[in-house]
């Protein structure tokens, strides 16, 4: 069995953002994408999720390695000054690297 | 009744109790916690059960004797936003962004105020125009559209970034859950009738003061969380918070009064004029005004304005209203 090094960038922010990060996912050339409501705390404080309007959304993603900094640097751009937002990529292996 | 029976009538009701047990669980720091997606539902069932009976309201009254108080409503909606602008500018000392967010919620309504306000109405024997939640539906969009073009004008000032968003903020103000569910409810109730209402009522109508009963427990704990935020707004927020609410409310009650409103339904107009919005405005002003910070306007209009409003906003605005119809 060969396994082909990918990229997972993981994006968690706020919860109304969802539809625009997926957009903007959509935009940089991004097949799919997961998404699951997340709460925590961070640097504008605690986002406990009793309401969607104070909860967050984690969304991942698979990418070639060479198409994850700039996925990243399109979401500091667009969302790190007003948001709430932490991004982040980390190396993983998939079975059929034709998907991503 | 005088002022001070009606104000406990309101204070000894389930509805009112159980959000005070829900702010001591918060405060208390208990476990209890409701899970968001029961959040959620009990909002939709509300809000689809107060559009509907409004809308088979709406059939029986007729549009003829709807339009002049619908259009006060929306008049509401456009005013309080310009008043309160100004204020949280010159006297709050708050930037254009924030103090659009922060106009655009207190512009826009809570429609569980309302709906506690009509639970209120119920147990003094006051009888009220059933149609009034129509004006939830209308109140809203205006409000959040003048907030957010409020907010935005030193963004088109600076010009240095491209308006993408007003449209987005357009359909989240008319189309955004709140407002399409409600709008909608209230066609279908329209559309169906009392025939409709009689095949629906053991859902919508017996279930509902206890499904309020429930939600108010949960909005207590909601309310109770941001109470520890209050340090961190500063006291010109904590006196608007108060203010605010009284001002707008009054203001309501005038126009509601003035549109023909009987002293029920002018009480519901000033309950949705003097509330502030949790659930449409946050969202939509999040994205359309994203320098503002909404620790400002959601502690404000959930920590302060909405808990306010429960236990002493509507019995004052109830007394209001029986004032200007004297």
């Amino acid at each position: 069995m060969s396994l082909h090094p990918m990229k997972l960038v993981t994006v968690i922010c706020e919860s109304v953002l969802e539809e625009q990060v997926v957009e903007l996912l959509r935009d940089c050339g991004v097949q799919g994408h997961t998404a699951f409501d997340v709460r925590g705390s961070g640097s504008q404080g605690l986002r406990n999720a009793e309401m969607r309007e104070c909860g967050n959304v984690q969304i991942e993603v698979i990418v070639k390695p060479e198409a994850a900094s700039s996925l990243l640097e399109n979401l500091r751009a667009k969302f790190f000054e007003h948001f709430a937002m932490v991004a982040y990529e980390s190396e993983v292996r998939v079975l059929r690297p034709q998907k991503f | 009744m005088d002022f001070f029976s009606t104000i406990e009538s309101n204070l000894l009701s389930p509805a009112v109790l159980f959000f005070a047990l829900g702010l001591f669980a918060a405060v208390t720091r208990s476990d209890l916690k409701f899970p968001e997606a029961l959040y959620t539902a009990l909002t939709l069932y509300l809000l689809t059960a107060i559009g509907f009976k409004g809308g088979v309201a709406v059939s029986e009254a007729g549009l003829a004797a709807v339009w002049q108080p619908l259009l006060a409503a929306v008049g509401m909606g456009c005013l309080i936003p310009l008043v309160a602008f100004p204020l949280l500018r010159r006297l709050g000392g708050f930037d254009q962004a924030n103090a659009g967010a922060i106009a655009a919620h207190y512009g826009s309504v809570s429609a569980v105020t309302f709906i506690a306000a009509t639970n209120f109405l119920k147990n003094i024997a006051v009888p009220y125009e059933s149609f009034a939640s129509a004006f939830i539906a209308v109140m809203d969009s205006p409000a959040i559209i003048m907030g957010v073009m409020l907010g935005k004008g030193s963004l088109s000032r600076g010009a240095s970034r491209p308006d993408q968003g007003l449209r987005r903020t357009l359909r989240d103000a008319v189309l955004g859950r709140g407002v399409l569910l409600l709008v909608g409810s209230l066609l279908i109730g329209m559309l169906s009738g009392k025939r409709g209402m009689a095949s629906v009522e053991a859902f919508f109508v017996t279930p509902f003061q206890g499904v309020l009963a429930l939600f108010l427990l949960e909005m207590g704990m909601v309310a109770g969380n941001r109470l520890g935020d209050l340090k961190k707004v500063g006291p010109f927020l904590l006196v608007f918070g108060l203010a605010a609410p009284l001002v707008h409310g009054s203001l309501g009650a005038l126009l509601g009064t003035l549109a023909g409103l009987s002293v029920g339904g002018t009480t519901l107009l000033a309950v949705l004029a003097g509330s502030s919005s949790y659930i449409a405005a946050p969202a939509a002003v999040r994205l359309a005004l994203p320098d503002a910070n909404p620790a400002y306007s959601l502690t404000a209009s959930l920590g302060i304005t909405f808990p306010f409003n429960i236990v002493l906003g509507i019995p004052l605005y109830f007394e209001i209203a029986k004032f200007l119809h004297r």
